[in-house]
């Protein structure tokens, strides 16, 4: 029997209301609904945390700013075709050591034009890489749910390490050992 | 790959320029993303030594996991749950960044079930009392968070990212396990014996997890090249002697090397050679429960076989 | 508070407490071995949550008592043989396979739940506070828990027999968590806590139609008082012993010891 570890999810996340979604890695679940619980799970143990979005990986269209400067042509190659659009929302990772954060949205017929639309639309993002994905696609935890969801890790004080006291307890017995070894 | 591809972009460029380009970008900080051009050899060792890290993660919530119902008071059990509870995260973040090298999971878990995958080899000593929570924490998380810290910065997004993350949580590990240290090394004469007799049997085995000595570890002048990593094997394995042995000798706990002392001329802890003829024995298989680990993992695999299947066949029920 | 109606409460908490002590105990056997690697954390969340459930009960214990509240909490886990611990069977049994796991936790969920909402509504205000801030956790817990079974029941005819001989198995044992003890009245009578089987009632009213949509028949239906004897909550299986003799070895090497 051949195993299955389930369809991957990427998980986008957001620290506090006024701060844009960010990347925070993958999950895998056999479906949405349960991708948005383990994402809890996996990315959410620590307090930082007050929406969450799951969208399946292979629904992510990608290009890095390398792949655009070799082919300058591609972007141009791409046109509308007049058929029906929906929104996507375009992630792009900034900076050399950044992770990939919500630009925007944009209104496309398909993820290909999704990526020239924002790339059109937003002109002063410099983005390194760039992701669109379809909005339908993406399921979201609501407000209601931060108390259950994400405040609980709160309480959990007994992973912040600033609650041990490991270090201070050292450098006395240290700075004991310094000053008996003196003459 | 993250996922959708719609027309692959034709690379039209030779494939000196292509590593030419890829060594500069390197040289000049950049990170390597999926997508970007990468020399076959560059995905191949990240894909071996991400999914590795990956497998040590996952095999190591089992000695420590081991005490996880033992633990002498609420307060240690919950941190320990949690500590377990985080290594799994950070397998889970690891096969992560190895996925989007275009490895998936099934083969990754395959290939480590099959032996054919290596893990750490810290992670086949067994756990023999409470103490050796303090050493794991302490010792080989501590040794962990040197390798961990120095590929934060490595050249390929993904990798360092997770990376990042994990290094924010593996403090808590280290902090976690020297609190049981202390307290036992200044606890009743019954728990400081229990503590060194475990420090005598995790030394060793840390200093064994920074790998060969870099004269005999094949990987490393390629793996230093393009920025994957930025120090060597027995480079950090010095740093760890000389932050950790001091530290332990001020609780009065003895490491068990007759060879150790501070040399004032280097401004470093001189210590012994290692048992290699051991390491190399362990890596192969031999170490006191590789057999005993890889049974718990297929057993744990197979046991949830009927559930992952269940799962994807209510999935597509759903859908359809 | 006189000190008949103290004692009650005091069992009526630590029988809480155990509960999910136990429970949560169980859970984090799982930890390393769960069918695939995102629930290992998820269901280790659930196990902290439970224990972390346990010492609050546990320390409004020793308020109530007036001692001290880590001490007398790692004392009541720690230095108590099985007869005098209150958790009901249904918690102490071994963790069986995937399938009996989630179902008990899912039935444990569901009766706490019910019985948190009543207990918000305390006329002991601690506990009214401790139960609406538990309530916030036990939401998740029950989403988790509800997906998976849902899933479980209506997944392949192997995972439904599983689910369906966990169900018959654990449905023998779910009725010890709603007898009512003699010190349950005094404790209803000042309004302290809900009517245990106003709780049932409660309770069978939401998991019945809730297993049932999920291909899974509950062994009576909805008539869920069986022909069992009352089991009292200091009667266990031989499974209370093993597990304590483990969860004790090392806080037992040396009682006064600091661990």
């Amino acid at each position: 029997m051949t195993d299955t570890q389930w369809p991957r999810y990427m998980v986008l996340h957001q620290e506090q209301d006024n701060k844009p979604h960010q990347h925070a890695g993958t999950v895998h679940a056999p479906d949405a609904e349960m991708a948005l619980l383990n994402a809890r799970d996996v990315f959410v143990r620590r307090p930082d945390c007050v929406s969450l979005w799951v969208v399946r990986a292979d629904l992510i269209f990608t290009r890095t700013q390398e792949e655009l400067a070799l082919h300058p042509d591609w972007l141009g190659n791409i046109q509308a075709a007049g058929v029906p659009t929906e929104i996507y929302y375009v992630f792009a990772k900034r900076t050399q050591k950044g992770q990939f954060s919500h630009v925007g949205e944009v209104e496309a017929e398909n993820p290909a034009h999704a990526l020239k639309m924002a790339l059109q639309q937003y002109p002063a993002v410099d983005g390194l890489v760039w992701w669109v994905f379809p909005a339908k696609a993406v399921l979201k935890s609501t407000p209601d749910d931060i108390e259950a969801m994400f405040a609980p890790a709160a309480v959990k004080d007994f992973r912040d390490q600033a609650n041990f006291h490991a270090l201070s307890v050292l450098r006395k017995l240290m700075r004991k050992q310094e000053t008996s070894n003196e003459p | 790959m993250y996922g959708a591809t719609v027309d692959p972009i034709e690379d039209i460029r030779s494939d000196e320029e292509k590593l030419a380009e890829f060594e500069a970008r390197i040289a000049r900080g950049e990170k390597i993303e999926p997508g970007d051009w990468m020399p076959e050899e560059y995905r191949r060792q990240l894909i071996r030594m991400i999914s590795q890290h990956a497998h040590s993660e996952v095999v190591g919530m089992l000695p420590e996991g081991a005490f996880i119902t033992r633990a002498p008071n609420l307060r240690r059990k919950l941190i320990l749950i949690a500590k377990v509870q985080d290594e799994g995260g950070h397998g889970q973040y690891l096969y992560h960044a190895a996925e989007t090298l275009g490895a998936t999971r099934e083969e990754m878990l395959e290939a480590l079930l099959s032996g054919k995958a290596k893990y750490s080899s810290i992670f086949n000593y067994p756990t023999l009392s409470w103490a050796d929570m303090g050493a794991i924490g302490w010792l080989v998380d501590g040794a962990a968070i040197l390798n961990q810290t120095m590929l934060a910065k490595c050249s390929y997004g993904p990798y360092a990212r997770a990376m990042v993350r994990i290094c924010a949580e593996e403090n808590f590990h280290r902090r976690q396990g020297q609190d049981i240290v202390i307290t036992l090394a200044l606890g009743t004469p019954e728990q400081k014996a229990m503590m060194q007799d475990s420090i005598n049997r995790w030394w060793w085995p840390t200093l064994m997890m920074f790998g060969p000595h870099d004269t005999d570890s094949p990987n490393s002048a390629v793996l230093i090249r393009w920025g994957i990593k930025t120090k060597t094997n027995d480079e950090l394995r010095q740093s760890f002697v000389d932050q950790t042995a001091p530290e332990l000798m001020a609780l009065g706990l003895t490491i068990p090397d007759p060879n150790l002392y501070y040399d004032e001329t280097s401004g470093h802890w001189h210590f012994g050679e290692i048992d290699w003829d051991e390491f190399w024995n362990v890596v192969k298989g031999n170490g006191p429960c590789n057999a005993e680990r890889m049974a718990t993992r297929r057993q744990a695999h197979e046991d949830g076989l009927w559930v992952r299947e269940a799962m994807a066949a209510y999935a597509e029920k759903d859908q359809s | 508070m006189n000190p008949e109606l103290k004692q009650a409460l005091v069992d009526y908490l630590l029988a809480m407490a155990d509960d999910e002590l136990i429970l949560g105990h169980r859970n984090s056997e799982w930890c390393g071995h769960a069918p695939i690697l995102e629930e290992d954390i998820a269901f280790a969340n659930i196990a902290l949550d439970e224990i972390g459930h346990a010492i609050v009960w546990y320390e409004l214990a020793a308020d109530v008592l007036g001692e001290e509240r880590d001490t007398y909490a790692n004392r009541m886990v720690y230095f108590r043989d099985a007869p005098d611990y209150r958790n009901a069977q249904m918690v102490e049994l071994p963790k069986g396979d995937w399938a009996f796991t989630m179902l008990r936790q899912y039935l444990f969920d569901q009766f706490e739940m019910v019985r948190l909402e009543k207990l918000t509504q305390s006329s002991y205000t601690p506990l009214a506070e401790a139960a609406a801030k538990i309530c916030t956790e036990e939401i998740y817990h029950l989403r988790h828990t509800q997906a998976w079974v849902r899933r479980l029941g209506l997944g392949t005819e192997e995972s439904n027999r599983r689910m369906q001989t966990a169900l018959n198995e654990l449905m023998r044992y779910y009725e010890q968590l709603f007898s009512p003890s003699l010190a349950d009245t005094l404790l209803f009578e000042a309004n302290i806590v809900p009517f245990q089987t106003e709780l049932m009632v409660h309770t069978l009213e939401l998991i019945v139609p809730f297993l049932v949509e999920a291909n899974l028949i509950p062994p009576r239906g909805s008539n869920f008082v069986g022909p069992n004897d009352v089991i009292y909550r200091h009667e266990h299986t031989e499974h209370l012993n093993d597990l304590l003799s483990n969860l004790q070895q090392v806080a037992r090497l040396d009682p006064m010891a600091k661990w």
